[in-house]
């Protein structure tokens, strides 16, 4: 099968899409037009996060919940109502208290309240766990411990007590534990609530946009990122997990683990002919790549990783078809690392057909503070939840959410255990991808 | 397909991400296409330098040092044009286009036949774009020009529907004059173009500055709602955006005319009725964002990407439609936008020194 963009990423598609969108407003006085799109009754939230100051994820949540954002051509009033937030720790930055005061927000001390307001009955409609950002102590591995479980149990346990439950939205991935992510995934089935998670990462521009066609018989992918593990590597696995999941017959699931680091990646990337083409297409999507001195851009090769990034971590995931998923980590010149000397800041991604067709793509983050003022990739990420809140439908199955939780958590094992191979059949998680496109098209 | 095997760089500047440093290095070491890193095969690159660039300072020097890393010579102009397939123009980082004087010598010196690309407007009036057009047909030289703007990624990857009737369309950008005013042209001309009886040219355009801009949207002669559309496509917002993080709705909270420093309009009717904004507005958002409303009631905008320093991928973008200009001959787009766009600068210059005050432009009626 030709690997092409699908029709309805289509340039004519995308006109049609947006020409859907009104500006017929714009004869009305624009302070008039902003009061008159309110919606009179919304679905109402709680937002349950570990911190709210500027850039902490809590915050990009909060605020386009509250402020709205930019979506499809205009200034979008989120048809969710935060009527609640339930936030841990309040640093001398913090901003929950401002717009808690400015727009009305319950400001709540435990999260049985951010959902019952202070009644014996659930009162929201939706809730939204944003556990990111925050001070946390580490794990051995050099894993945060947000308390992104403890929050879940929270919100369950009110559940349990109100014998009501509605759709929950967990940022990034379940639990920083596997049994913790286990449990959360089984306490949403054994509830029958809807549960969606993830990284912004599958939502965000695609440049270019393309989509894989559901069905195409992929046989590899890669995805190419940077970032501390336990922190980013969601991201990297998200990224090319949204792609993988829509290849034939769809994600059977994982069947082991294997992290590579330095000089066994350059090994790696040696001996594996496809997994070093499929490396260097997406490194063509990247906008980033550290240059040598004295130039803006560079080349991609093997012998250029190696000059800007002595540093280099891979995951290799062994898919129960067949399939391989390899992620890498181009972190730079630094010991520890630091977005300013990562070898790239950006995340690519590059698949292999049966035939031999390779489709890429950079997932692109307009990244604050370098690049923009606005974290805008959560826009699409909020628009979703707004839809699963709305229709009770998540946009995509939280099966995958469970499965990258797993590839990252046994992925970092694997990084703690000197790179040792691990048999993964906690990991054989079968689903099938929702149609989407999910990504931010319009 | 023509014969590309040597190609020649008249630059009139060159420091780090400067559009000739970006464009030069692009034919010199290869830039990223279709998810490939693209060398053109055996082909010659010549440079020589122009204006300031002649005398000694930084950017000669580095200039110089990259002409030797890649084995070149600095000739001097006619010496680096005489043999070239190609030409690559490129002004000064802060002109909106290079001197008449080199690109008279440049289309002159070089072979009939070849090609050429001029960075930017190919004049800052539509009597010099004449003259340079005239000059290099006469030599049988194909000419284009422009910036990354027409070529860069749009956020949404949007474009009007192909013979949309339109109404009225607005652009936001920022900076100092005449760039932002080329920015301004460059980015929203090859959109509106695509419209229904496509461009005719412009008939009057005024130009407005601080509270007379609002007031003149108040009045309708520009749109809230179309400004609206576009800066919901902005990254970027100021204000308190960079206090604490926020989202914000610029228009509809009235932030726009707090925010803006010495914001410019220029008022564009073009012949066909249709009705342009070129709104500078610094202060408000840092990046270029348009919105066109079409006469069935919707709208389309976006965000023209400039992609992340130092590598400004965007510039790879330009090096591949120049490429495929010089390897088929056939120019990107119509010589006559070049020519509009330099008139257009002309009239945003004039009608500057005249706030408020309609400038008829009947010379512009360029289809």
């Amino acid at each position: 099968m030709p690997v092409r963009p699908t029709a309805s990423i289509s340039r004519r598609r995308f006109t049609g899409a947006v020409a859907g969108v009104s500006v017929g407003a714009a004869l009305a006085p624009f302070h008039i037009r902003a009061a008159a799109k309110s919606p009179a009754k919304r679905k109402r939230v709680a937002l349950v996060t570990t911190i709210v100051r500027k850039f902490s994820h809590g915050q990009h949540f909060v605020d386009r919940l509250l402020e709205g954002y930019g979506w499809h051509g205009e200034h979008h009033t989120s048809p969710l109502e935060l009527v609640s937030l339930y936030v841990e720790q309040f640093p001398e930055t913090d901003t929950s208290r401002e717009r808690s005061k400015r727009h009305g927000v319950r400001l709540c001390p435990t999260i049985a309240e951010a959902l019952t307001l202070g009644t014996s009955r659930l009162a929201v409609d939706g809730v939204l766990i944003i556990g990111e950002h925050g001070d946390y102590p580490r794990d051995a591995k050099g894993q945060p411990l947000y308390p992104r479980f403890r929050f879940f149990k929270d919100v369950v346990k009110t559940f349990e007590r109100t014998n009501q439950s509605v759709p929950v939205f967990q940022d990034k991935h379940f639990a920083m534990d596997w049994r913790e992510a286990q449990e959360t995934y089984r306490d949403a089935q054994r509830l029958g609530f809807p549960l969606m998670a993830g990284s912004s990462l599958p939502v965000t521009w695609r440049i270019p946009m393309i989509e894989v066609p559901l069905g195409t018989p992929l046989v590899e992918s890669v995805g190419v990122g940077y970032g501390h593990h336990g922190y980013y590597d969601i991201h990297t696995i998200e990224t090319a997990q949204c792609m993988s999941e829509r290849r034939a017959g769809g994600e059977v699931g994982v069947k082991s683990v294997q992290a590579f680091k330095n000089d066994a990646v350059w090994r790696l990337l040696g001996e594996r002919e496809s997994t070093r083409r499929l490396c260097l297409t997406a490194l063509n999507r990247s906008q980033t790549l550290a240059p040598l001195p004295g130039r803006t851009f560079a080349e991609p090769s093997i012998e250029h990783l190696k000059r800007v990034s002595p540093f280099a971590v891979a995951y290799v995931f062994e898919h129960l078809d067949g399939f391989r998923t390899t992620i890498f980590h181009f972190n730079g010149t630094g010991t520890a690392f630091s977005r300013d000397t990562a070898a790239l800041n950006d995340f690519t991604y590059a698949g292999l057909t049966q035939r031999g067709d390779v489709l890429s793509t950079l997932m692109f983050l307009p990244m604050p503070p370098t690049l923009t003022t606005l974290a805008s990739f959560f826009s699409p990420l909020v628009n979703h939840i707004e839809q699963m809140v709305l229709t009770g439908q998540p946009s995509w199955p939280s099966e995958r959410n469970y499965l990258t939780t797993g590839m990252t958590l046994f992925a970092v094992d694997s990084l703690y255990a000197d790179g040792a191979k691990l048999d993964t059949p906690d990991l054989r998680i079968r689903y099938q991808p929702t149609p989407g496109p999910h990504f931010w098209a319009g | 397909m023509k014969p590309l095997r040597q190609i020649a760089f008249v630059l009139e500047d060159f420091a780090l991400q400067t559009p000739a440093q970006q464009l030069f290095d692009r034919f010199l070491l290869g830039h990223r296409r279709a998810g490939a890193f693209h060398k053109p095969d055996g082909l010659r690159v010549t440079v020589t330098r122009a204006g300031d660039l002649q005398s000694p300072s930084a950017a000669s020097d580095l200039l110089r040092a990259r002409a030797r890393e890649a084995g070149l010579q600095l000739a001097d102009l006619p010496a680096a044009v005489r043999e070239a397939d190609a030409l690559v123009i490129v002004p000064r980082t802060d002109s909106p286009a290079p001197a008449a004087a080199h690109v008279t010598a440049a289309l002159t010196h070089a072979k009939r036949g070849a090609a050429c690309f001029v960075f930017g407007a190919p004049a800052t009036n539509l009597a010099a774009a004449r003259t340079l057009t005239t000059l290099a047909a006469a030599r049988q030289i194909t000419l284009a020009s422009g910036t990354t703007l027409p070529v860069t990624w749009r956020l949404p990857q949007v474009d009007l529907p192909a013979n949309a009737p339109a109404d009225e369309a607005l652009i936001v950008v920022q900076g100092t004059s005449p760039l932002a005013e080329l920015h301004a042209l460059d980015g929203l001309l090859p959109v509106l173009a695509r419209r229904a009886g496509g461009e005719l040219g412009v008939r009057r355009v005024k130009f407005l500055a601080g509270a007379d801009l609002w007031r003149a949207a108040d009045r309708r002669e520009w749109s809230w709602g179309l400004l609206s559309a576009a800066l919901s496509r902005s990254d970027s917002p100021q204000g308190d955006t960079l206090l604490d993080g926020r989202t914000q709705d610029l228009v509809g909270l009235g932030l726009v005319p707090k925010l803006a420093s010495n914001p410019r309009g220029w008022l564009l009717e073009h012949t066909d009725g249709v009705r342009t904004a070129l709104l500078a507005l610094d202060g408000v958002v840092a990046d270029f964002n348009f919105a066109v409303q079409l006469s069935d009631g919707n709208s389309v905008s976006a965000q023209l990407f400039c992609a992340p320093v130092p590598a400004q991928e965007h510039y790879s973008r330009l090096a591949a439609v120049i490429e495929d200009f010089f390897r088929t001959g056939t120019p990107p787009w119509p010589a006559s936008r070049s020519q509009l766009t330099a008139g257009l600068l002309d009239a945003c210059r004039q009608t500057a020194a005249q706030p408020g005050v309609w400038l008829w432009t009947a010379e512009l009626s360029i289809r």
